[in-house]
């Protein structure tokens, strides 16, 4: 376990990809403080706006993923590629903002034309992560995650959060 | 039944006129480049909402069967359509998706639409105002009064959407395009300046039809759970379909219980003008075009169809121009919850086209799409899809149950429809009414 604030962080921001990649969605809200506010947003330069593609709270992200095995869902697994660009650890050590830029690829399945295109993969979404963060008992918490992406392209789009 | 042998599985239907298509219509490469011909360069064709072209000077651009078009705002604020091609060589003459002309480019000044290849230069109304050496090289044969852009019949109508249309010698306008399809939200639409908060699009590998049939048939809401589980309610049932001319339908509204849907909550306040607390009017219309005004947003899908099996669809959210940050915002998350590329509804949707386009990829063998539902008109009967058909096989001179054979008139089954009208320009195959 990391003892400075800056690991601490980079360890935290690692472990939410794990966990994001495996879908253990569970996990990856116990990495999040009660607090927590996730968002996917995106620029479009076709209509010059920012947009929210998604926005929902702790409590609305666990109603979220208690409800994705009622829906009909493209299987095919998401798996990022992340390197955490920048930590910034404030002046008292236990609040910090880092940016994390990744590459979400998708394990093709059953979403298009499974005898043909399962065990592809292709690249899905690019972007960045901008997230705050508690450092408390020696880890970091999560309390907010805007996942800026440079994406407008979805093609199917995803019951998955990036 | 047990599952049958190939003479069985190919056996024409036991069904009526319009109960059923052939699946070459979706998967023909000849049909889809005779459907570019026939249909999409014929008819009014929704690019894009107003809204995205705030300010003079800014323009976008789109796809009309494979003819690229550029949409800008002149200084006069009047909004016009142009081929997006300059008279020149044919490079296109703005490479963006969006922009502004007002300020200046590598090759061109401000204020003008500028080809980089060459640096002829047009002003907001498509006139050339620009040749760069032109006494030089023409001697007066090739001149700026000659060389304007190539105007495009384009309206702004129905809440600021613009429409064009390729084809000069169509003669009706949008209103008359519409043929009262948008008439059931017209005055929610048009009671005040709306503006888009959300864009993002989809290519699918289908004919762009099947998202069109999606669109405009219910049934498929067993495959929602929500809609399944919270929406099946005796209003939900009692909505009815009408049928307009020009092969446009529309589902007329209910009172959706936002409250009984789990992640959703009631959005009766944000109701847009004129329209009931929760209501919900959808229409569909021909060829490839769905305005969904749920409640507190718009939805409007809009396609480029690139092939006989791909498709490109936009999707566009519209709210009120006057929003506050804090409605807009409750607006963003009432359209992302269903409608949005990680809503529950939206993706379901698109893996469901995907797939049929999987069993209708060119050269495919030929198979029977049952369209043959007939509920009353209420919201499971399917007489959008056998209205749209009905329509395409008129304009394409096609049976869309045999589409080797040439359209007949005939009686679709069912009461409920006008005739399959058409544009009267339309040479020969479509007769005024």
């Amino acid at each position: 376990m990391s003892t400075n604030g800056t690991e601490m962080v980079k360890d935290a921001i690692y472990q939410a990809c794990l966990n994001l990649d495996e879908q253990k969605w569970d996990d990856w809200l116990g990495q999040c403080d009660d607090g927590f506010e996730y968002s996917v947003t995106a620029y479009s330069p076709e209509i010059g706006k920012k947009m929210k593609y998604l926005g929902l709270d702790h409590k609305e992200l666990k109603d979220y993923f208690d409800l994705l095995p009622k829906h009909n869902t493209d299987h095919s697994p998401l798996r990022r590629h992340a390197t955490v660009y920048s930590v910034k650890v404030g002046d008292d050590g236990k609040t910090a903002e880092a940016v994390t830029s990744f590459l979400i690829t998708q394990e093709m399945f059953d979403g298009v034309n499974a005898p043909l295109d399962t065990g592809e993969n292709h690249l899905f979404v690019v972007g960045k992560y901008h997230d705050k963060l508690n450092i408390e008992n020696g880890q970091a918490v999560f309390t907010e995650r805007e996942t800026r992406i440079h994406t407008r392209r979805l093609d199917k789009g995803s019951h998955w959060v990036f | 039944m047990p599952a049958r042998n190939r003479e069985q599985w190919e056996k024409t239907p036991d069904l009526k006129r319009g109960e059923w298509v052939d699946s070459r219509i979706y998967s023909d490469e000849e049909i889809f480049e005779e459907e570019l011909q026939k249909i999409w360069k014929k008819a009014w064709i929704p690019l894009m909402h107003e809204s995205e072209l705030p300010e003079p000077f800014d323009f976008r651009t789109a796809i009309i069967a494979r003819e690229p078009v550029i949409v800008v705002r002149g200084p006069d604020n009047e909004i016009r359509a142009f081929l997006n091609v300059c008279p020149h060589r044919g490079m296109a003459v703005d490479r963006r998706p969006a922009g502004s002309f007002l300020t200046g480019e590598p090759s061109g000044n401000a204020k003008h639409m500028t080809c980089m290849f060459h640096g002829w230069q047009f002003d907001m109304k498509g006139n050339c105002v620009e040749i760069p050496r032109e006494q030089a090289g023409y001697q007066g044969r090739v001149t700026k009064q000659g060389q304007g852009l190539r105007r495009l019949r384009c309206e702004t109508k129905f809440g600021g959407i613009v429409w064009v249309c390729l084809d000069d010698k169509v003669d009706c306008d949008v209103e008359g395009w519409a043929a009262g399809s948008l008439d059931c939200i017209r005055k929610s639409l048009d009671e005040e300046p709306l503006e888009i908060f959300h864009y993002h699009k989809a290519i699918i590998d289908c004919n762009y039809k099947l998202w069109h049939d999606t669109n405009s048939e219910f049934y498929h809401d067993y495959m929602h759970y929500h809609n399944r589980i919270t929406g099946f309610d005796d209003g939900y049932f009692a909505r009815k379909c009408a049928a307009f001319d020009n092969g446009h339908v529309n589902v007329g509204t209910f009172t959706v219980n936002y409250g009984e849907y789990e992640v959703a909550d009631d959005r009766g306040e944000l109701t847009f003008p004129h329209l009931p607390p929760n209501n919900w009017y959808m229409v569909d219309m021909f060829p490839g075009v769905n305005v969904n005004l749920r409640g507190s947003a718009v939805r409007m899908d809009l396609m480029t169809p690139l092939s006989a099996n791909k498709v490109m669809i936009e999707f566009r959210g519209l709210g009120l121009k006057s929003d506050s940050d804090e409605v807009r915002e409750k607006r963003i998350q009432h359209h992302n919850t269903i409608w949005g590329p990680f809503g529950r509804n939206l993706h379901e949707d698109l893996v469901g086209i995907a797939g049929q386009g999987v069993t209708m990829m060119p050269n495919s063998d030929p198979r029977r799409i049952l369209h043959g539902r007939h509920e009353g008109l209420y919201i499971h009967d399917e007489v959008g899809m056998r209205h749209f058909y009905e329509t395409w096989g008129k304009w394409m001179d096609r049976l869309p149950s045999d589409p080797s054979k040439k359209y007949e008139e005939g009686v679709v089954a069912g009461p409920e429809m006008p005739p399959a009208r058409g544009i009267k320009s339309f040479p020969g195959k479509v007769a005024a009414e």
